[in-house]
């Protein structure tokens, strides 16, 4: 069920508005409710689908308390029988780390990680990060505006001015 | 002062749809089904090509046929996506949308009361270029078979006279696709009383679960198509006004004296972002197509659901339901929808023969909007 080319759409509809209804995808998809619905909960159990979430413009909610974030490159020191995974798993169950990948090129990590403020990022950095066996090296960047997440624009839409009846 | 006009323009009939944009026109709730266009901008790439041509000064005239490169890529491209074959230098010319080169190709073919066959309802501008170009429409209404031309219902008005036959497939208003079978059984018909086609095919990449089959990619097409196509549709492209013609070179380079002293050539900012569009464009043309899909299945399932009939519309981004079940005409309908409803839809009598009794509604919304229009819609319809 998860193998299907239905599948393959609701992922691709759910991963732009993980809102819409299962009546609607039905029919968008011209296939019954149920086919949706049991798809879902089997990627769901799958964990093809791990989660559902938001993607947040803080900048429109000045009142809200903004989280910190900065990028952080982490080189590694390899070491026989100890493979990047393992070294991984020890960073990544860090609630500060909330994106953690194996990359090419010059450093191994990179880290994107969250605190509310500089000193917390910053006391993360050298009290836990650095000090984490095999880590060689950490360069960390604060990231100081969003203007793109998981392929949406944040900040001022584009507005487009199409006439109202043409033939 | 209508004496100092052309009888010839002042006898074309006044556009239908005139009347109605007038009133929708300065309304601010209204959700419009009544766009002819894509609801996405022009993908980033293809913009900042013509950003780019901008910026380096590329902002003269390019030569008559437009730029070679241009070309080459259009033949490249319709080879790759229709396996229709066109010669860059001498079989295409690009023009100002597909607009134009309706234009230039009706004035290159007809003389005098020479005839040209309509299938309609059809899109709006043939009648009214054909007559402009001196020729005489023959309508052909093909409400009785799903909106699709048949060689029985053509063979019955071609004369001596006739020099073209119109087709619009994926179809302007009804989104109907001519299949491949009828299309060679037209073709034949063409060749055995020597007339042309042509196809406007501008909605070409819009096509859902059918196979399309481009007219021009039949075996013995090339000597009696003429094939329109543009950018407008499939790269969400119609501000910058880009179509092209493909025949044979004689009557390219007729269609190109007309095009030269009245066009010149199309824009040259646009022939760059043209290049960009078939280069790099396609994935993105994918997913615009998909996404057009899934609206046109959840579109029709609303009208079943209302009730009203409608032949399933396999391409472009339109659904043309019968509303003959409710008894009011097209635009009785599309009126009372506009000031009950504050949903902007098309009478479909403004296409022509067989068009009344329908409403085309263009799905090509944000979903959203297309949900609460389609909701009113059926509000609509059940109150009355």
């Amino acid at each position: 069920m998860i193998s299907t080319p239905v599948a393959q759409d609701i992922l691709k509809i759910l991963s732009k508005n993980a809102r819409l209804p299962a009546a609607d995808m039905a029919k968008m998809l011209g296939v019954a409710v149920t086919v949706v619905e049991d798809t879902m909960r089997a990627l769901e159990e799958a964990e093809v689908i791990v989660r559902y979430t938001t993607v947040v413009n803080e900048q429109k909610m000045p009142q809200m308390k903004r989280k910190i974030r900065a990028l952080i490159e982490v080189g590694i020191r390899p070491e026989r029988d100890r493979g990047f995974d393992d070294i991984a798993r020890r960073i990544a169950q860090y609630p500060n780390v909330v994106a953690h990948y194996l990359i090419s090129g010059a450093y191994d990590f990179l880290l994107i990680v969250e605190g509310d403020s500089l000193e917390e990022i910053s006391s993360f950095v050298s009290d836990k990060l650095a000090s984490t066996d095999n880590v060689r090296s950490t360069s960390t960047h604060f990231i100081m505006k969003k203007y793109k997440e998981k392929g949406i624009l944040i900040g001022e839409q584009e507005v487009t001015e199409r006439l109202a009846i043409m033939p | 002062m209508s004496m100092m006009l052309s009888r010839r323009v002042r006898d074309l009939p006044p556009s239908g749809i005139r009347k109605f944009f007038d009133l929708v026109v300065g309304a601010k709730d209204i959700i419009s089904l009544g766009v002819g266009e894509p609801d996405f901008a022009t993908p980033w790439t293809v913009r900042s090509e013509g950003v780019y041509a901008i910026e380096h000064g590329r902002t003269s005239y390019t030569s008559n046929l437009g730029l070679l490169a241009c070309r080459e890529a259009i033949s490249g491209y319709l080879k790759d996506r229709f396996s229709v074959s066109y010669n860059p230098e001498t079989e295409i010319l690009l023009t100002i949308g597909v607009s134009e080169a309706v234009d230039i190709v009706l004035r290159t073919l007809l003389d005098p009361g020479d005839e040209v066959i309509v299938p309609e309802p059809s899109y709006v501008c043939y009648g009214p270029l054909v007559q402009m170009a001196g020729g005489t429409v023959v309508s052909v209404d093909t409400s009785d078979t799903g909106f699709i031309p048949t060689p029985d219902m053509l063979q019955s008005v071609v004369s001596p006279r006739t020099k073209a036959l119109i087709l619009c497939s994926p179809s302007n208003p009804t989104g109907r696709v001519i299949p491949k079978e009828t299309l060679l059984e037209l073709l034949a018909l063409a060749v055995k009383h020597q007339f042309w086609i042509v196809a406007d095919e501008v909605y070409a990449e819009l096509v859902y679960d059918v196979a399309f089959t481009s007219v021009a990619s039949l075996p013995g097409a090339k000597d009696h198509v003429i094939l329109l196509n543009g950018f407008s549709k499939a790269f969400a492209m119609t501000g910058w006004r880009l179509g092209y013609l493909c025949a044979p070179p004689e009557v390219v380079a007729q269609a190109n004296k007309i095009h030269q002293y009245s066009a010149l050539c199309a824009p040259i900012m646009a022939q760059y972002a043209a290049i960009e569009a078939v280069k790099n464009g396609l994935s993105e043309l994918e997913s615009m197509r998909r996404s057009y899909e899934h609206r046109r299945n959840y579109v029709v399932t609303a009208f079943q659901e209302m009730g009203l009939s409608l032949h399933v519309p396999e391409g472009a981004f339109y659904c043309f339901p019968s509303i003959r079940e409710t008894g009011l005409s097209s635009e009785v309908f599309a009126m009372r929808l506009l000031e009950e409803k504050r949903v902007a839809v098309v009478p479909g009598s403004v296409f022509g023969l067989g068009g009344e009794g329908h409403i085309r509604c263009c799905y090509a919304a944000d979903f959203d909007l297309l949900k609460e229009a389609l909701s009113r819609i059926a509000a609509f319809v059940k109150a009355l």
